[in-house]
């Protein structure tokens, strides 16, 4: 038989409408990896024994394709990894999910995360923490850390996450898989539970970019159900796949590689530059001043926000109910015991920071500061055409080691500001340590400047071999 | 109680009729079985977002245009936040540093004009239905388009803050905007009110009136609660600052809440709504649209037709009245008799139809035949309610009504004098009661010619033969 694992969700499609195999063949064959590999490494939250096939065409019709569990899917459990919606089952469709479902694509379950997104490591599941196919004492980063250990794992061809902070590319980066932030307002986030509306955002993690530039192809676009969705034409990615940056000038900031980044992942990203170099890219040294804001700006506005869209749960509507004796009480037992310790700490600081007499000096500040950053963005711009940093300041870390929230927020310092600014972009894989680890880059463009992300990854992987790299079993 | 100024300040809010609601597709019909005019987006399911419907933008702007607001051209929602059962997010969508309308005034029946602070948009929430130990929730009505219009504390006394509402509620009838139904809830109103000495510059310590159900409501609790600081005041107390409701069969108010306990609505520019701009094109057209309102039309009433003040306040209550009254004028135009016959048995009759004034399909020509018939004698005062009766809700042709009831009007001499005669000879007790000096019974010998006419006689004709006959 055909290595399935090592082709691309094009390659499998293709394969299946020349008969090549048969859908519900590779179907199985993947249900079966998910129940072998993806339950050792908690993965999952649910999976379905028989795929939601769905009678719509596309490039990718037939390949199986996993979804965060904070995407709605219709008829099926939806839980964002939290006690409090544990029986909680959608009952509409998540925009993406409609355009998988009209693309032919077949939803195989819901990828574990950090309870509403909150975390980096996949450590705040109720689940339990989803397990590093690299090295399972470690973790998979987050919040999308189930969607990029599932891919990299190839138990699935691809799936969804979402990236609020950088929980789509950091995941990814600790992963070595290649995940993908759209600009905010490129995807329809109608369907995707909120953590932080302003923040969020839907995209692929594949192992290449060729079937990335498909799955964007297929999610993006303008979508009525979304008002922050944008009107603009969708190009098509998949044009964007040319080995080809002779003359585009990639920026690289000084403030992205100082104090806290681990040494290997510091010459990984070097040797990127090199490679660019060698297909004549131009690399130009840039500074974004505000960098050092970003994470403190984050929380506030991140949490402030979700503080917000998390009032919901208050078992009056849906999910657990606790026990109890009249309405406060119903509402304080109900979101004590159905949320987590992160989830409850996040819904603390927001509700402080949006209360009256703090609003000025923490929510409004923040949002001053998100200017700041979208501002020296801009200005970078005018120089360069992309940006490239590390996705991650380290590689992936034990499971338990960063039991301190703080030490745990650091590890998105170099993917919130794109979120901040509303940019695109994207974390491939592009070494590994010593210890065997992977290590991510990230890309960030201009907005709505998608393709040009495209370009530069399909480039650097057609001159190199670590996104080709699977753990093994 | 002398030396205290009163000082009032109203929060109405009103539902803006549209046919859907504010950020989802759902209906607003209101009356529908419990939870069947709800979707996932506005009971706040888990990922759902609002998409504001714009007809809503267009109708608070008329409403600000209308109180002479100025606009805030750049509007944004934001979120305040506040957990209640009837409320699925637990935030309402709401405006609240930025509100559509300021600055405005809504002028009284007094004239005076009352400072209107805010004019803003918002959702509505649902309904809770207690039981014994349980309580149940309707959301058909949340997310149902809601404008809270605020005026300053510029109202003066409890009847002052009854006619703002009245003025407030005929306004937004006028103008399109609602049905101002307090029954329905599509109209409600808390109120702020406190007292300080007379000429002091500070305000006083106030107190919010919640649950009035009706304008008399609104003045009864305010009237109560004047009384009530007053005596507080007056004791040498202070007034506490907290929220009261008004209890309507115990007729007083009572705590519901301090101010210690008071929310802190934690308000922040709702993230799932962008920006956007009203543009001046939209303010132009919607200016143009709010047309005369109730009291420059009873101005104008008043200088152009000559009627009673207090028959131009019943004309102009109602926005139908007063256009059909105009347009019968340009058939018939003595405006007295025929505000007469509008105000007295036109009223009379619609208020006994089902449907009120739309079930009403006479023309104003036909109508104003019936009132230029009985001017001039032709109909009486039966048969022309009679026809009134036949062609309200027909539009049948007034002629051939009174052709086909045989209504006209019988004044000739001749004609009436066979009946007078006739009842002379039968009630030989009351002429002579009559002969006697008792007045009252020519009245029923003129009733009793009205009986044999079958009402087709002049009344005033019949009375004048009778007498005359008698005295013979």
């Amino acid at each position: 038989m055909i290595d399935i694992i090592s082709l691309t969700g094009l390659d499998i499609s293709e394969g299946i409408s020349k008969g090549g195999f048969k859908a519900n063949e590779i179907y199985s064959f993947y249900y079966n990896r998910i129940k072998k590999i993806g339950s050792d490494l908690n993965c999952f939250v649910d999976v379905y024994a028989e795929g939601l096939t769905c009678e719509g065409r596309s490039p990718l019709k037939g390949v199986p394709i996993a979804i965060k569990d904070n995407i709605c899917i219709k008829g099926k459990r939806i839980t964002c990894a939290s006690k409090i919606l544990s029986s909680h089952i959608a009952v509409y469709d998540a925009t993406v999910v409609e355009r998988l479902k009209k693309s032919g694509l077949v939803v195989v379950g819901t990828t574990n995360m950090d309870e509403f997104a909150f975390g980096s490591s996949t450590e705040n599941s109720f689940y339990g923490p989803a397990k590093n196919p690299w090295d399972k004492s470690r973790v998979v980063g987050g919040s999308s850390g189930g969607s990029a250990a599932a891919v990299a794992a190839r138990i699935v061809p691809f799936a969804l996450g979402s990236d609020t902070g950088g929980s789509i590319r950091q995941p990814s980066s600790l992963c070595g898989v290649v995940g993908f932030k759209p600009t905010y307002g490129r995807v329809s986030r109608f369907g995707l539970i909120a953590f932080s509306s302003s923040l969020d955002q839907i995209g692929p993690i594949t192992t290449n970019f060729t079937d990335c530039a498909s799955l964007l192809n297929i999610i993006c676009g303008y979508d009525e159900n979304d008002s922050t969705s944008v009107s603009l034409e969708v190009p098509d990615f998949t044009k964007s796949l040319q080995d080809n940056i002779e003359g585009l000038r990639v920026g690289v900031p000084k403030e992205y590689f100082g104090e806290g980044l681990d040494p290997e992942v510091r010459d990984a990203i070097n040797k990127v530059i090199e490679v660019l170099k060698n297909k004549k890219a131009e690399i130009v040294e840039i500074s974004l001043p505000t960098t050092d804001y970003a994470v403190a700006a984050y929380y506030i506005i991140a949490s402030s926000e979700a503080s917000s869209n998390l009032q919901r749960f208050d078992g009056i509507k849906y999910g657990i109910r606790a026990k109890c004796n009249g309405l406060k009480e119903l509402y304080a037992k109900t979101r004590k015991e159905g949320f987590g310790e992160e989830t409850q700490r996040r819904v603390l600081l927001g509700t402080y920071s949006l209360s009256s007499g703090y609003y000025d000096a923490y929510y409004l500040k923040a949002l001053k500061v998100r200017r700041l950053i979208k501002n020296d963005f801009d200005s970078a711009f005018k120089k360069v055409d992309v940006i490239l940093t590390p996705t991650s300041p380290t590689t992936a870390f034990k499971i338990g080691e960063k039991s301190d929230p703080l030490s745990m927020y650091l590890s998105d310092i170099y993917t919130i500001s794109t979120n901040l600014a509303g940019l695109p972009a994207v974390s491939f894989p592009c070494g590994f340590t010593k210890g065997n680890l992977p290590v991510g880059c990230q890309i960030i463009g201009k907005e709505f400047d998608e393709s040009t992300l495209v370009r530069v990854g399909y480039s650097y992987q057609s001159a190199t071999d670590f996104h080709k790299k699977i753990p093994k079993e | 109680m002398n030396d205290l100024e009163i000082v009032i300040g109203l929060e109405v809010h009103t539902q803006v009729k549209t046919e859907s609601k504010i950020f989802c597709a759902c209906s607003t019909k209101f009356e529908s079985p419990p939870n069947t005019n709800i979707c996932p987006v506005c009971c706040g399911y888990p990922g759902v977002l609002p998409v504001f419907n714009e007809k809503v933008l267009s109708l608070a702007l008329k409403v600000s245009c209308a109180l002479n607001c100025n606009i805030n051209k750049d509007i944004y929602f934001e979120r305040k936040s506040y957990f209640y059962p009837d409320l699925p997010k637990n935030y309402q969508i709401s405006q609240y540093k930025m509100p559509l309308g300021e600055k405005g005034y809504l002028e009284i029946s007094t004239g005076r004009k009352i400072i209107i602070n805010r004019v803003h948009m918002e959702e509505d929430a649902g309904k809770l239905i207690h039981k014994d130990n349980y309580s149940l929730v309707d959301f058909n009505r949340t997310g149902t388009p809601l404008l809270e219009i605020v005026s300053d504390p510029d109202i003066h006394s409890p009847q002052e803050a009854y006619d703002y509402l009245n003025s407030m509620k005929l306004l937004l009838i006028y103008i399109g905007v609602s049905d101002c139904d307090m029954e329905k809830g599509s109209l409600r109103c808390d109120a702020n009110v406190s007292l300080r000495k007379k000429g002091a510059a500070k305000l006083g310590i106030r107190v919010e009136l919640k649950n009035m159900n009706t304008f008399n409501g609104v003045r009864a609790a305010l009237e109560y609660e004047v009384k009530r600081q007053s005596k507080v005041i007056n004791k040498g107390e202070n007034v506490v600052q907290e929220t009261r409701l008004w209890d309507f069969q115990k007729l007083k108010t009572v705590v519901m809440r301090t101010k210690s306990d008071a929310h802190d609505y934690r308000y922040f520019p709702e993230p799932d709504l962008l920006n956007f701009c009203v543009s001046d094109e939209l303010i132009e057209s919607v200016k143009k649209s709010v047309g005369e309102l109730p009291l420059e039309k009873k101005r104008r009433f008043m200088k152009n037709y000559d009627i009673l003040e207090k028959e131009i306040n019943v004309l102009i209550s109602y926005p139908w009245l007063s256009k059909f009254f105009e347009e019968i004028i340009l058939f018939y135009p003595k405006a007295k008799d025929v505000c007469n016959w509008l105000i007295g048995p036109f009223l009379e009759q619609v208020n006994n139809l089902d449907n009120g004034f739309s079930a009403v399909k006479i023309s104003a020509e036909n109508f104003s035949k019936i009132v230029k018939f009985f001017s001039e004698g032709k109909l009486n005062n039966l048969g022309a309610k009679k026809v009134l009766a036949l062609g309200l809700t027909t539009n049948e042709d007034i002629d051939s009504i009174i052709e086909r009831e045989k209504l006209v009007q019988v004044s000739d001499h001749e004609e009436l004098l066979k009946f007078v005669e006739e009842v002379i000879s039968s009630n030989p007790k009351a002429v002579q009661e009559y002969l006697e000096g008792k007045q009252k019974s020519i009245m029923f010998l003129v009733g009793q010619v009205m009986k044999n006419t079958r009402g087709k006689a002049n009344p005033k004709v019949a009375k004048d033969i009778l007498e005359r006959r008698i005295q013979i």
